[in-house]
């Protein structure tokens, strides 16, 4: 299969330090991929690079375009969308202000209720939760809001960073499901996880970091046991 | 003792000059809450509404709102044009709040010695807005001036609050404002923001000067003082609420015309500053507390 998102020799570094070293990966159409790797290891550096949040070198395309450097506006107009690290939603605005802030690049009303009914589909709880102010709702119902946000500019790739942090077992569960359900339906996923048996479980392959490197590509079939894991981790 | 009985018409010219100062500290607060920049080139939009309108008004021959509307675009011109020269590259660089305080302030003293080369030194003023005799009330005197600033000041309030909750743009300031980074992952163009903040920012403070000129009169170096007033009341209201802007305008400027009568002019300042530091002592977050 040809490669959807193409990431070549991506580096980027905060001040002096080296946080990403020459990083290349790729994920083909419809494929569901984890990133994994212990505190640190560059995960959360690595998407906010491909975003262009931070300055970085290194190419990355999607669909054979490349993306421009450090302009996270143009990804997300082009399909390449990121629910990043700690959510990040507005927590004084409503739940409906943040899914309308989801689809801002969007000037169709017919479009934009389309794409909300979808997102409730998926997570009915947000709409019971409408008018509420987001800050206020439960950690997993932030995380679920984040998600339909990102829902909702219509994503051909969506990038996810830990979003199970801090949520309880059944929570995770329903939102990686809810993840699952969306690859089905065609979907490239980018799962960024701490807690790779839980990637696993649902991710076709697997990268793994650490300290800034890319330092092996996992087949999560061939892992059938911890001590396998382990293995990588501490190889 | 001074005479109490002219009292109520003290509280009215201290609220008049405290919407002023209200519509300044707004302008402070848009620009902060697009960005986190705190912009002293303020007061130079001020000064440019009294004196660009003044200069329309009597070169072009144009009536009063047409040269009020023209001088407000292009006041919020000038605005966007500080903001591509001054501020984004040193944004781009991830400059410091010093620096751009530093590099804002600099503005304001370049366009404050543009003005004094080009329109001079001499104190202008621009005709009242109604030119009728001011309404009698029992003791107090309402000028019709005073209605305009009150009622413009207000209404420009309510136009603020519906742009900040009912449009797309309003709530694309507004999620900067919360988090930028995560603002610019929903395909915001941060840094248009930035843009359009300084726009809204110019046009409020060239509003603020249209109105003001008339009650008292502009020259090149008026900046500077409204824009401290304007800082000191978006302080007391609580950086970066505009409500609180508008409330703390309100109290500066009672504050000072009462400290007018009661000390005389010279204190006037005096009474605006302790305003501050009482503020800064007892509730540094202001009287709506602070935004973030």
């Amino acid at each position: 299969m040809t490669p959807v998102l193409e990431v070549r020799q991506l580096s980027a570094r905060y001040g002096r330090v080296e946080a990403l070293h020459e990083i290349s990966l790729s994920v083909a159409d419809g494929e569901f991929v984890a990133v994994l790797g212990p505190n640190g290891a560059g995960k959360s550096t690595l998407m906010r690079a491909i975003m262009g949040l931070i300055a970085n070198s290194g190419a990355v395309s999607f669909r054979g375009a490349v993306l421009p450097r450090q302009s996270p506006d143009t990804c997300v107009a082009r399909g390449v969308v990121l629910v990043p690290e700690g959510r990040g939603i507005f927590a004084p605005m409503t739940v409906a202000e943040n899914l309308e802030l989801g689809a801002y690049l969007l000037n169709d009303a017919d479009e934009f209720e389309r794409r909300r009914t979808r997102v409730f589909d998926l997570f009915p709880r947000l709409r019971e939760r409408l008018g509420q102010i987001a800050g206020s709702l439960s950690g997993g119902e932030q995380q679920m809001l984040a998600v339909g946000r990102a829902l909702m500019a219509n994503p051909k790739i969506l990038l996810l960073d830990e979003p199970s942090l801090g949520l309880a077992p059944k929570v995770t569960d329903e939102i990686l499901g809810t993840l699952a359900l969306l690859n089905k339906g065609g979907l490239p996923i980018v799962l960024v996880e701490q807690k790779a048996p839980l990637a696993l479980r649902l991710t076709s392959r697997a990268y793994l970091l650490s300290v800034g490197r890319l330092v092996a590509e996992i087949d999560p079939r061939t892992i059938t046991s911890h001590d396998e894991l382990a293995r990588y981790y501490l190889s | 003792m001074p005479d109490l009985s002219y009292l109520p018409q003290i509280a009215l010219s201290g609220i008049a000059v405290g919407c002023i100062y209200g519509l300044i500290g707004i302008g402070f607060c848009v620009i902060y809450n697009a960005s986190g920049i705190v912009n002293f080139a303020q007061g130079a939009f001020v000064m440019m509404g009294g004196m660009i309108a003044y200069s329309v008004l009597n070169t072009l021959g144009l009536p009063l709102p047409i040269a009020a509307a023209v001088t407000i675009v292009a006041v919020a011109a000038a605005g966007v044009a500080i903001e591509r020269v001054v501020v984004r590259p040193l944004w781009d660089r991830k400059a410091t709040m010093f620096v751009m305080i530093l590099a804002t302030l600099a503005a304001q003293i370049v366009i404050e010695r543009l003005a004094l080369i080009v329109a001079g030194d001499q104190p202008k003023t621009l005709p009242q807005f109604t030119d009728l005799p001011p309404i009698r009330l029992g003791v107090v005197v309402i000028s019709y001036q005073f209605l305009w600033i009150v009622g413009v000041s207000l209404l420009l309030i309510v136009l603020l609050g519906q742009f900040f909750k009912r449009t797309k743009a309003g709530k694309a300031m507004r999620a900067c404002a919360f988090n930028r980074e995560a603002a610019s992952l929903q395909g915001i163009n941060v840094s248009r923001m930035l843009a359009l903040s300084f726009a809204l920012s110019a046009a409020l403070g060239a509003v603020a000067g249209v109105l003001i000129t008339p009650t008292q009169y502009t020259a090149f170096n008026v900046g500077v003082p409204f824009a401290i007033s304007g800082f000191i009341a978006a302080i007391v209201g609580g950086f970066g609420r505009p409500l609180g802007a508008f409330m703390g305008g309100i109290m500066l400027g009672l504050t000072q015309s009462m400290a007018i009568v009661a000390f005389g002019a010279g204190l006037k300042n005096v009474a605006a500053l302790s305003v501050l530091l009482i503020f800064l002592f007892i509730r540094p977050g202001g009287i709506l507390g602070e935004a973030k």
